[in-house]
């Protein structure tokens, strides 16, 4: 009996210890944490603070969860809490950013002269002098400057509040929270955007759309420390047997140019409600997809729009719209688009504007 | 056996027990599993592994192809010394595991189906030393396992491949002696991972007398974890399953390594140890003869 007793203890005790191990790895640190107290700032304090900070020497991981409905292309879809990247900056312009795809890695390093760019899954790397730097895949990556520069164009059309404090990686944060004017027509609540008490390094940024609790877009530090950086992580030696090829900005530009120029993008509205039309060339809606699975053969783009999209028709004429939580868009079958964080009918507005 | 290494003084009025030592008995218990043809057969295939591997990425190599596709397999060609690291991530999801169980399998529900597990219960060794020495040549053949593949991977990949030093998914190359050092790490990961899964097989080893039973139902335990982290809906508890750990060995090839999913991972293979200890050692107290 007294055996029978100790074994049942021993078999209780362990498995508990150990299922509470388990419960206590899954669960996020500081997830039950009460806010920590902080002193009161203004909005417009809080965000001069923000404008006017440096960002310091400091490593952290970001990661993002899109909860959209939608994929975004490149980044990971779903609400897992994946690990999108690693930044690393020193302070004084230089940084690293380790972004993840599956097992393989993108980094770009900004040495203060040049920035590379190196792709693991065909060992690549592209080499931007100084002013070719490659913006807009560093601003994606980078919570602070995308969280600066929404502050500086939305504060016009929305009430800009301080809302309490929260711990985002470990660190004290205010709460600024963005939320769109009455008059806005738009799907967004609001914009939350947690920064750092200490450094003002916007730490967490999050979309909420109209009728959900869970943001839909959550991107943010789930570590961040501040103190010097070893030397070594702002230097990129491209590796023996890696391609290496000079990132030529001004001609992609030219390119870009001109397809911006055929594809007529004209911005209807200002604000929350802002609506991004274009058109689209009509060989594009017919042109014959090449399908990633095995079965079956090309489609062509307007059959994907019919599966992914609802049809509608009006006075713009006949079109797809596929609505996620945050946006809409909407394809006509003549090729014009309109994309917003905006309802179906501000949309069809926008098309109509013209 | 065991059982024969335990020594009985007896005296007229007292029974002393002296126990044998624990370094003989444990030698013993490994001669007896490595012994077994099957392990011995199991060890030489998984060894084999790297080397196949080594030659197809090598043919590959050769014939001008990219490696599309796995992100890690592009890296390992003219990257010698990643090899060892690429085969052990993909033998841990299922080869690993499987070797785990079939030790496991034979530890305790093996001997009991042969009937000597009996013998060893009721001689006078405590239940507790007796699951101790089973688990520890378990956890060492296990651990020999792979050694033995992180060996055979870095001939093969130094051989075949090439590359004096190691080139990283951030696209750093470190020198050879760190390059030795990840493959360590990598060892002692997957090692954990699979003494994990191997105490989980251990614990139902003590229920049943099939070892077929124990592969089946650890195997079982492996496929379900895959099913259950695959679906979207049930993120949540993705961090609890054994297969989440799995993943983490991805990490190792970064540089610099981000080492917070290698601990928890870590600490969730010592939780299912826990677990799985825990559970063979009770089972093993009320178990009689």
């Amino acid at each position: 009996m007294d055996r029978k007793r100790t074994a049942l203890t021993v078999a209780a005790a362990g498995t508990a210890a150990g299922v509470v191990g388990l419960i206590l790895i899954a669960s996020p640190a500081g997830a039950n944490e009460a806010p920590p107290t902080l002193p009161p700032v203004s909005a417009e304090a809080l965000v001069q603070s923000v404008i006017d900070a440096k960002t310091p020497a400091l490593a952290g991981a970001v990661e993002l969860r899109n909860n959209i409905g939608l994929p975004i292309p490149g980044l990971p879809q779903g609400s897992s809490d994946d690990e999108l990247a690693r930044v690393y900056a020193d302070g004084q312009g230089r940084g690293r950013i380790a972004l993840r795809q599956g097992g393989g890695e993108r980094t770009f390093v900004q040495d203060g002269t040049t920035t590379w760019l190196w792709n693991s899954s065909d060992k690549s790397v592209t080499k931007f002098t100084s002013e070719a730097k490659d913006h807009s895949e560093e601003k994606l990556a980078d919570p602070a400057t995308v969280a600066r520069d929404l502050v500086e164009l939305i504060k016009k059309d929305s009430t800009v509040t301080v809302d309490g404090t929260a711990r985002v990686a470990d660190r004290a944060a205010y709460q600024l929270v963005l939320t769109p004017k009455p008059t806005e027509r738009t799907l967004l609540r609001e914009i939350r955007i947690a920064i750092d008490s200490e450094t003002r390094v916007p730490l967490r940024l999050e979309v909420l759309a109209n009728g959900q609790s869970d943001p839909a877009l959550r991107i943010g530090f789930t570590e961040f420390s501040t103190g010097a950086q070893d030397p070594a992580l702002f230097t990129f030696t491209p590796p023996a047997g890696a391609k290496v090829t000079e990132g030529k900005q001004e001609k992609s530009s030219e390119d870009k140019g001109e397809l911006l120029k055929s594809a007529d993008l004209k911005v209807v509205g200002e604000g929350w409600d802002v609506v991004a039309t274009g058109k689209v060339p009509a060989a594009l809606l017919s042109a014959q997809i090449p399908q990633s699975g095995e079965r079956g053969g090309p489609v062509d783009a307007t059959s994907i729009l019919k599966k992914l999209g609802k049809e509608v028709s009006g006075s713009f004429g006949t079109g797809y719209v596929i609505s996620t939580k945050v946006g809409t868009a909407l394809v006509t079958t003549d090729g014009r688009v309109a994309v917003g964080a905006v309802p179906q009918q501000v949309l069809i507005d926008a098309l109509g504007q013209k | 056996m065991t059982a024969q290494a335990a020594e009985l003084v007896g005296g007229t009025d007292t029974l002393v027990v002296r126990r044998a030592p624990l370094g003989r008995v444990l030698r013993s218990e490994l001669r007896m599993v490595l012994r077994r043809p099957r392990t011995l057969v199991g060890l030489g295939l998984l060894g084999l592994v790297p080397v196949v591997m080594g030659i197809g990425i090598a043919i590959a190599t050769a014939s001008g192809e990219t490696g599309e596709g796995d992100a890690m397999a592009a890296l390992v060609m003219g990257n010698g010394m990643l090899l060892p690291i690429f085969a052990l991530s993909v033998a841990v999801v299922m080869l690993l595991p499987l070797t785990g169980a079939m030790l496991a399998a034979d530890a305790l529900a093996g001997e009991s189906s042969h009937g000597t597990l009996r013998g060893m219960l009721m001689a006078p060794v405590g239940r507790g030393r007796l699951l101790a020495v089973k688990a520890f040549g378990v956890a060492s053949v296990t651990l020999l396992a792979v050694v033995l593949m992180a060996v055979t991977g870095m001939i093969t990949g130094v051989l075949l491949l090439g590359g004096d030093g190691m080139l990283t998914a951030s696209g750093t190359s470190l020198p050879f002696g760190e390059a030795l050092g990840r493959v360590a790490i990598t060892v002692v990961y997957v090692a954990l991972q699979v003494w994990a899964l191997a105490a989980v097989a251990l614990a139902v080893s003590a229920f049943t007398d099939h070892p077929l039973i124990v592969v089946v139902v650890t195997l079982g335990l492996v496929i379900v974890s895959g099913v259950l982290s695959a679906i979207p809906a049930l993120d949540w508890i993705d961090p609890v399953l054994v297969t989440t750990s799995w993943e983490a060995v991805g990490e190792i090839v970064r540089d610099p390594i981000s080492w917070s999913p290698l601990i928890d991972g870590a600490l969730r293979a010592a939780c299912y140890m826990l677990i799985g200890g825990s559970i063979a050692y009770s089972r093993m107290l009320t178990r009689d003869g």
